[in-house]
C-alpha cells in the first residue's frame, strides 16, 4: 500500500525508475560505449606509445592542458591570515585589542591598548590602556619604563592608573568569617608611581619604589548579594566608609632561577617589605610578603611537582589599624581554588599550595592539586594548625614562556565545588 | 522471462561491452617499454609558465597533517620507480650515492661550488624572513644573496653543526639541497647596505635596517671566545621562489607533476633517512619549490632545506625529549597518561641523554628503534612508506662508511672533538639499526645478473651489509615472459644455497625475456619468502636487466 501510494505521488519519479525505462538506460550505455567511446578508447585510436617516456609525457601533455592556479581552502585561508596578520599584532606595538581579567572576580575583560617601545631611541616604552570587564569592573593605566639600561641591569619606570571594581566579594575578617555573610562593596583606586630595579646576578633582583593612591569605598553593585554596610561596620571592616590617601614606599628581593619560565625545576623566592602611610595615621601599617616557590620534575621534566608556601603579616602603627582592603585575601583561581573569589581576609595570612603536574601531550598539562592556608588576627597564630583545605584537578595549555589558558576544578572545601577557568599559571 | 530477469541481461551486457572496450588498450601496453628501465625523468619538458608562489602556512600544515590525513594512505608501489624499482633522476632527486660511492671529498663538498667563504667584503642586506634562528641575510661582492644564521647562547656550535652536516648527508642521498658554509663574523666589520630594510618586529612595518638591529640579532648569538660569531651562511638558490611543496597530491599548476607526491619513493623513503638522522622536522614547511629558467623554458626544481633541527638540535635549543619519538599530538599515549594520571609513561621518557657537549644537543642511538621513529607530525609520504621502498632507501644508507659519516661531521668543524666523536658514532650506531631493519624487511636479493653463459647471478644486501647471515635456501622459479601479455609460461623451478646458478636452457633459449622469481628461505625473517620478481630481457650481447619488483 504504500509502494502504490508513492506511485500515486511521484508519476515523474516511477517513470524514470521503472524496470523498462532503467533496461533502455542500460542499452544507451552499451550503445554509448561502442559508438561513443571513452577517453581510454579515444586513446587507443592514437598511435600507442613506444616507449616509457612517451607515456610519462602524454601524461605531463594531457595535464598541461588543464593546468589551474593553487586554490587555498577557506581553513587554510583564515589560518594563513591568522599567521600573517592577526597573531603578528599581538606583542607589537601600536593599538591592539586587550583580553584576560582585570582582578580576580572581575569576569572576562576586554578593552583596548597601545604600545610604544621605540621612545628614547628604543631605550623607552610607553604602555597605555583600557579595559572593562563583563562584570562592569574597568581600570585605565599608563607607564613608562625604560627596562634595558645600563646594559640591562637596570630598569626605571613610571605609572599611573585608575581602577573601578563594583562588585568586591568581602565575607568579614578573619578565619571564622561566615560564607553566609558574603557582600560586595565598591572600590574606585587612584595610583601613581614610580619604580626602579637593579639585576646585580643573572637570577637576582632587587628593587623598589615608592608610590601614591586614594581609595574610594562605596556599596557594592550587585543585584545578587548586599552591600557590605548591610552587615559590616566600621568597627568590624576597618575602613569602611572611608576615603584614604595612601604613601606607600616598598623593598622587593627577588631570586628566580626558574627553568624555563613555565617552570619545571628551580625556584622564585620573592619578599617585598612595604610601608602603607596614612595621611592621618590612622590606617598606617607595615606589611611584609614573603612568596617561595620550588619546582621540581623527572622524567625528562614532563612530571612536575611545584610547591609555594606563601605568608602576610601586617603590622599597624600605634593606635593604627590595617584597612579590609588591604589585608591579603585567601579563596579564588589564585589561592585555595575550593573557596569562592575573597573568601578569607585578614591582616596575616598562611598560604601552601602543591601541585602535580604531568604532561598529556605537548602544550597541554594536566595537574592534581591540594590548596591549604588560613588567615589570622594575630602573628602568633600564623602556623600550620587548622587550616582550611581543598583539592582538585586542572587542566593548562602552555607554552615553555608560560601557561596560556587554565582550566581548574577545586573540591573538598566548606565552601562547595569551584571551576575557575583563567589565562595564566596558578604559581 | 521476467522484465526484472531481462533487465539483469541488458546490464551484464552492458558492462561486457563497456570491458571489452578498454581491453585492447590494456594489451597494447607492454610491461616493458623498449627504453625501459629509464634513469632520467624528465619532468622539466613542459613549460611551467603557470606556476605562481603558494603562500605557506605553518598552522596549517600542522593542523591539515595532524588532524586531516591529507593524500591518499594506501598500500601500492610507489608510481615514480622505474622498473627496475629504482628512482630515475628527475627535478626532485637525482641519484648520487645510491648510484656509485662518492669519494670522500665529494661527500663533504655536497652541494658547495666553494672550498669555504670568508664574509669580508660582504654587506649586510636585509632580515630573515622566517624561522627560530636568529639572522639576517648579506650580499657577498657580486651581489649574490646569503642568509646568515647563528647558534644560540646555550648550544654554541650546535644549530650550524646540524645544518652542514644535514646539508651534506640529504645532497648525497640525491635531494637538491641548497649550499652551506660555517664562517666566522667579526662584529667590528659588518658592513650594512645602505639600502638593506627590514620588517621592524614591534610595528610589523619595513623600515632601514640599522646597526642597532644586526646589534640586537648578535645578542641572541653564540659568541666565540675571540668575540666573533660563527655562522652559518646558506646561499639562496637560484630561480624564483614558489613556497613549500606538499608531501601529498601534486601541483595543480605545475604541467609536469603528474605523480602524487605521497607515491614518490624518494619523498615515502625520506622517513628512512629523518628516522637515522632524527629529522624530525621533515614537513611541508621545510622545503621549498624554485621556478628556473634554462633556455627559455621554465621548470620546477624542488628543494629539501633547513636542516638546523636535525639530530640533537632544536635549532634554537637542544632538542626535545619527544622529538624524533612521538607526534606532537599523539592520541593514544596522552590519553593513557591522562587516564593514569600519568603513572604511566612513555618509554623516550626514560631515555638517559649521556653527558655530551652543549654543540651536540639531545642525541642518542642507544634506543633509537627505526620503526618507531616520528616527525613532528604525520606525512603522507612516511605513512605510504612500504618495505620495499624502505629497503631502496636503506641501500643508500649501507653506502655511507664509518669514514664517510665522520668526514660528513667533520665537516661541521666543532671545536670540540669530542662532538665529532660522539656524533659520529651515534650516527654509525643508528645507520646499524637502519640497516638492520629496513634491509631485512623485504626479501634483500639485489644486483641480479644473467650472463650470456646462462650463468644467473643475485647479491644478498642485508649478508653484504652485515645485518644477517645468509638465507638457507634460494627457491628459484624460471620462466619465459610475454612481454606484450603479462603472461608466463614453460616454468622451471629449482633451489639453491648459493647466490650463483645456472639458468635452465630450457626456459632461457631462444627466449626474448624471462621472469624469475626467487623466494629466499631464513629462519628469521618471514618477509624474505615473498619473492623477488626479476625481468631480464634478450640484448645482442646477451641479457639485460629490465624489472625488479621486490614487494608485490
Amino acid at each position: 500500500m504504500i509502494h502504490a501510494a508513492r506511485e500515486r505521488r511521484c508519476p515523474v519519479y516511477n517513470a524514470l525508475v521503472s524496470r523498462r525505462v532503467i533496461g533502455f538506460y542500460v542499452w544507451v550505455g552499451f550503445v554509448v560505449a561502442i559508438a561513443a567511446p571513452a577517453p581510454a578508447f579515444a586513446q587507443a585510436s592514437a598511435p600507442p606509445p613506444q616507449t616509457r617516456a612517451e607515456v610519462l609525457q602524454r601524461a605531463r601533455d594531457e595535464k598541461g592542458r588543464s593546468v589551474t592556479p593553487y586554490e587555498r581552502n577557506g581553513l587554510e585561508r583564515a589560518l594563513n591570515t591568522v599567521e600573517t596578520r592577526v597573531q603578528s599584532y599581538f606583542g607589537r606595538d601600536g593599538v591592539h585589542p586587550k583580553f584576560g581579567s582585570l582582578d580576580t572576580g572581575s569576569g572576562f575583560a576586554f578593552g583596548v591598548g597601545y604600545l610604544n617601545r621605540r621612545l628614547v631611541d628604543r631605550e623607552g616604552a610607553l604602555n597605555i590602556w583600557g579595559a572593562v570587564s563583563l562584570k562592569k569592573y574597568w581600570a585605565v593605566e599608563g607607564s613608562f619604563d625604560m627596562p634595558s639600561l645600563a646594559a640591562g641591569w637596570l630598569t626605571l619606570g613610571t605609572y599611573a592608573r585608575h581602577q573601578d571594581y563594583p562588585q568586591q566579594a568581602f565575607f568579614g575578617i578573619g578565619p571564622e568569617s561566615r560564607r553566609d555573610d558574603q557582600t560586595a562593596f565598591r572600590i574606585v583606586n587612584s595610583m601613581a608611581g614610580g619604580r626602579a630595579r637593579v639585576k646585580p646576578a643573572r637570577s637576582l633582583t632587587v628593587g623598589g619604589g615608592v608610590e601614591y593612591f586614594r581609595h574610594e569605598l562605596a556599596p557594592g553593585r550587585s543585584k545578587e548579594i548586599p552591600s557590605i554596610e548591610a552587615l559590616f561596620t566600621d568597627a568590624t571592616a576597618a575602613g569602611l566608609g572611608t576615603t584614604r590617601n595612601f604613601l606607600r614606599p616598598y623593598f622587593t628581593f627577588e631570586y628566580d632561577y626558574r627553568q624555563p619560565r613555565n617552570a619545571r625545576k628551580g625556584g622564585w623566592y620573592r619578599l617585598e617589605a612595604s610601608r602603607f602611610a596614612d595621611a592621618t595615621d590612622q590606617f598606617t601599617f607595615n606589611r611584609v610578603d614573603v612568596d617561595l616557590r620550588q619546582y621540581g620534575s623527572i622524567l625528562a621534566e614532563r612530571r612536575v611537582l611545584a610547591v609555594r608556601l606563601y605568608a602576610s603579616t601586617s603590622e599597624p602603627g600605634s593606635g593604627a589599624r590595617v584597612p579590609f582592603y588591604l589585608m591579603p585575601t585567601l579563596g579564588g583561581h589564585d589561592s585555595l581554588r575550593g573557596f569562592r573569589d575573597y573568601r578569607f581576609r585578614g591582616p596575616h595570612a598562611i598560604l601552601t599550595q602543591t601541585e602535580y603536574r604531568f604532561e598529556v601531550w605537548s602544550g597541554f598539562d594536566a595537574a592534581l592539586f591540594y590548596d591549604a592556608g588560613k588567615v589570622t588576627l594575630r602573628r602568633s597564630d600564623l602556623n600550620f594548625k587548622d587550616l582550611e583545605h581543598d583539592y582538585g584537578f586542572g587542566f593548562r595549555f602552555n607554552t615553555d614562556n608560560g601557561t596560556i589558558l587554565r582550566i581548574d576544578a577545586g573540591f573538598g572545601s566548606s565552601d562547595g565545588k569551584h571551576l575557575y577557568i583563567v589565562f595564566g599559571d596558578v604559581f | 522471462m521476467s522484465s526484472k530477469r531481462i533487465t539483469h541481461q541488458r546490464v551484464a551486457l552492458g558492462l561486457l561491452a563497456l570491458v571489452l572496450s578498454m581491453v585492447p588498450v590494456a594489451s597494447q601496453s607492454p610491461s616493458f617499454y623498449p627504453d625501459d628501465p629509464i634513469a632520467l625523468d624528465d619532468d622539466m619538458s613542459l613549460d611551467a609558465a603557470k606556476v605562481v608562489r603558494i603562500a605557506d602556512s605553518n598552522i596549517y600544515d600542522f593542523v591539515e597533517n595532524t588532524f586531516a590525513n591529507p593524500g591518499v594512505r594506501h598500500d601500492v608501489r610507489a608510481q615514480n620507480v622505474n622498473t627496475i624499482g629504482d628512482v630515475p633522476d628527475s627535478s626532485w632527486f637525482v641519484n648520487r650515492m645510491g648510484q656509485r660511492p662518492l669519494s670522500t671529498a665529494e661527500l663533504v663538498r655536497g652541494p658547495d661550488r666553494f672550498d669555504s667563504v670568508s664574509l669580508d667584503g660582504w654587506k649586510v642586506s636585509g632580515d630573515k624572513s622566517s624561522g627560530l634562528q636568529p639572522g639576517f641575510r648579506m650580499t657577498d661582492p657580486t651581489g649574490h644573496l646569503y642568509q646568515i644564521e647563528f647558534d644560540p647562547p646555550s648550544n654554541p656550535e650546535m644549530a650550524t653543526g646540524a645544518e652542514i652536516i644535514g646539508t651534506a648527508f640529504y645532497h648525497a642521498f640525491g635531494y637538491h639541497t641548497v649550499e652551506v658554509y660555517i664562517a666566522e663574523l667579526d662584529p667590528a666589520k659588518i658592513e650594512i647596505n645602505p639600502e638593506a630594510r627590514m620588517t621592524d618586529p614591534l610595528v610589523g612595518k619595513r623600515r632601514r635596517l640599522t646597526r642597532r638591529d644586526v646589534d640586537e640579532v648578535l645578542s641572541r648569538a653564540a659568541r666565540m671566545p675571540n668575540g666573533h660569531y660563527r655562522v652559518l651562511v646558506s646561499r639562496f638558490a637560484d630561480g624564483a621562489p614558489l613556497g613549500n611543496f606538499r608531501y601529498y597530491g601534486t601541483r595543480p599548476d605545475d604541467p609536469n607533476d603528474i605523480i602524487p607526491h605521497e607515491d614518490r619513493r624518494e619523498l615515502r623513503a625520506a622517513r628512512v633517512f629523518g628516522a637515522w638522522l632524527n629529522h624530525d622536522d621533515s614537513r611541508g614547511v621545510n622545503s621549498l619549490d624554485m621556478l628556473h629558467t634554462d633556455g627559455g623554458r621554465r621548470y620546477v626544481k624542488h628543494y629539501m632545506f633547513d636542516f638546523g633541527s636535525i639530530m640533537g638540535s632544536g635549532t634554537v635549543f637542544a632538542q626535545r625529549h619527544r622529538a624524533g619519538n612521538e607526534y606532537i599530538v599523539d592520541w593514544a599515549p596522552g590519553w593513557l597518561t591522562l587516564a593514569t594520571l600519568g603513572l604511566y609513561t612513555r618509554d623516550w621518557l626514560h631515555i638517559d641523554y649521556p653527558d655530551v657537549p652543549p654543540s651536540v644537543g639531545r642525541f642518542e642511538g642507544r634506543s633509537f628503534d627505526p620503526l618507531e621513529w616520528r616527525p613532528e607530525y604525520p606525512n603522507s609520504a612516511f605513512d605510504n612508506m612500504r618495505a620495499d621502498d624502505a629497503f631502496w632507501a636503506a641501500r643508500i644508507v649501507a653506502k655511507f662508511s664509518d669514514a664517510d659519516i665522520r668526514a660528513i661531521v667533520s665537516k661541521a668543524r666543532y671545536s670540540d672533538p669530542r662532538a665529532t666523536d660522539y656524533i659520529t658514532a651515534t650516527l654509525i650506531e643508528r645507520r646499524n639499526k637502519v640497516l638492520k631493519t629496513w634491509l631485512t624487511a623485504a626479501n634483500p636479493l639485489v644486483d641480479f645478473a644473467l650472463g650470456s653463459d646462462g650463468a644467473f647471478t643475485f647479491t644478498n644486501a642485508a649478508v653484504a651489509a652485515g645485518v644477517a647471515t645468509p638465507a638457507t635456501e634460494y627457491r628459484v622459479r624460471w620462466s619465459r615472459f610475454d612481454n606484450s601479455t603479462g603472461s608466463t609460461t614453460g616454468a622451471i623451478e629449482a633451489t639453491t644455497t648459493g647466490t650463483r646458478m645456472p639458468a635452465p636452457p630450457a626456459v632461457v633459449k631462444d627466449a626474448e625475456f624471462v621472469q624469475v622469481d626467487i623466494a629466499s628461505e631464513h629462519p628469521q625473517f618471514s618477509a624474505w619468502k615473498a619473492p623477488v620478481t626479476v625481468h631480464f630481457r634478450r640484448h645482442s650481447s646477451g641479457w639485460g636487466l629490465v624489472g625488479v619488483s621486490r614487494v608485490q
